[in-house]
């Protein structure tokens, strides 16, 4: 393969990593990093990196879009940025103390349960309508309840955010993932607000979206700082994912809510799969 | 004297005023963030193509790795396409921060202390990471 070829090959690669990112709010990370350092082999902190190039490229992107169609809960995903950046800046600083091992299995372990719970419940309209109680304490202080329209069915719907201390210390865990592995954490996220916190499916995925910008930004530094950014790269993948969040945004703001989390729990599944399989030393992803 | 009816009204007038503000001011912030974003893209990206215009030109390789942040100026008076390709990834990589700089601003005039707060924590932790990255 020529270079040229080669940077081709990183134009469509990134162009479909930016599209499903965008589609799942899950910037596209734990596509780049396998491609990177299996398809074309470059080393794998290169790859780590330069995909984090990818997630932030992918969260401008895609972030843009839905702030601008109202889809994001601005609130929301500031008040979780606080966990994830910290997050990230501890699982940054512990990624030499901890056996991995265990990580990969504790992980494959929640994502399987996930994925299982998000294919057994249905999100339908009726779900995504505002319940009456009383909203909680924190969720009032911070107004983290917000208004969303959605093209599937032509409805405005007001939802509710529960349980934000729970969903608060869960995009602390996305965060420390990022710091580790080098990735977005959407995967995390987005099942913290949807399972967690009762957000429906497209603003979850464009608040995730939103927010993992900022969380792969405080670790991209530290990466561009040791000399680790490939640039030519890097430019092959912020042009390839921009294109792919032009078409995989278009595709949520019309898409059905149900086939979205279909698809996310297909994503989930294979991810806990390579987990487990990584926890057992059998490396099928780096 | 004022009756009830008139009374009702000016409440229901002032609540709506209300209610307007409230949805000017949301919509301050999302544009804003909306504008922060698209701004970082089209910077990034006009620097990207202008790194491969010049190398095309002959201007230089394509680099492997990227311009060490202390020699960039230095590197962008001399026109490679090295320094404009770290310079377009670097654009992208503090469009992140900028957003969360201008929201803090945001917030601050419109007096909302929690969300000042918030942002504030946000960006503490981003400059955490940053001179982690230095050090």
């Amino acid at each position: 393969m020529t270079p040229l070829e080669q940077l081709l090959l990183v134009v469509v690669a990134s162009f479909l990593a930016g599209l499903a990112g965008s589609y799942l709010g899950v910037g596209g990370g734990i596509f780049l990093v396998p491609f990177l350092a299996l398809g074309i082999r470059v080393d794998l902190p290169v790859a780590v990196a330069t995909s984090l190039i990818g997630v932030i490229a992918t969260s401008s992107g895609a972030a843009s879009v839905y702030v601008r169609d109202r889809l994001v809960n601005l609130r929301l995903g500031m008040f979780l940025e606080i966990a994830t950046t910290l997050g990230a800046i501890v699982g940054a600083s512990l990624a030499v103390l901890v056996d991995p091992r265990y990580l990969f299995l504790l992980f494959a372990a929640v994502v399987l349960y996930t994925a299982a719970y998000m294919a057994l419940t249905r999100e339908s309209a009726k779900d995504r309508a505002y319940r009456p109680g009383r909203e909680s304490p924190l969720a009032e202080r911070f107004g983290l309840s917000s208004i969303y329209f959605d093209h599937e069915d032509q409805g405005v719907y007001r939802y509710r955010v529960g349980r934000p201390g729970a969903g608060f210390a869960a995009s602390g865990v996305a965060g420390a993932l990022s710091g580790l592995l080098g990735i977005g954490g959407g995967f995390v996220q987005v099942p913290a607000m949807n399972v967690i916190m009762g957000v429906p499916m497209k603003p979850a995925v464009a608040t995730s979206n939103f927010v993992i910008g900022v969380t792969a930004a405080a670790s991209a530094f530290i990466y561009y700082a040791r000399g680790l950014v490939n640039p030519s790269l890097a430019a092959m993948v912020i042009v390839g994912v921009f294109a792919g969040t032009h078409v995989g945004t278009r595709l949520l703001l019309r898409g059905r809510a149900q086939r979205i989390r279909f698809v996310f729990v297909v994503l989930l599944a294979a991810i806990a799969a390579l987990m487990g399989l990584r926890a057992f030393d059998m490396a099928v992803v780096p | 004297m004022i009756g009830p009816r008139t009374a009702l009204l000016a409440v229901q007038r002032r609540l709506a005023a209300l209610r307007r503000a409230a949805l000017a001011e949301v919509e301050d912030t999302n544009r804003l963030v909306y504008h922060v974003l698209r701004g970082g893209i089209v910077v990034s990206v006009a620097f990207v193509v202008f790194a491969f215009l010049l190398s095309v030109a002959g201007a230089g390789p394509l680099p492997e790795a990227p311009v060490n942040v202390r020699s960039l100026d230095d590197e962008l008076a001399r026109l490679t396409p090295a320094a404009f390709l770290s310079l377009g990834v670097l654009v992208l990589v503090f469009t992140p921060m900028v957003r969360v700089v201008a929201s803090l601003l945001s917030f601050a005039e419109e007096r909302e202390r929690a969300y000042v707060l918030v942002t504030g924590l946000v960006f503490a932790n981003l400059l955490v990471g940053l001179a982690l990255g230095l050090a």
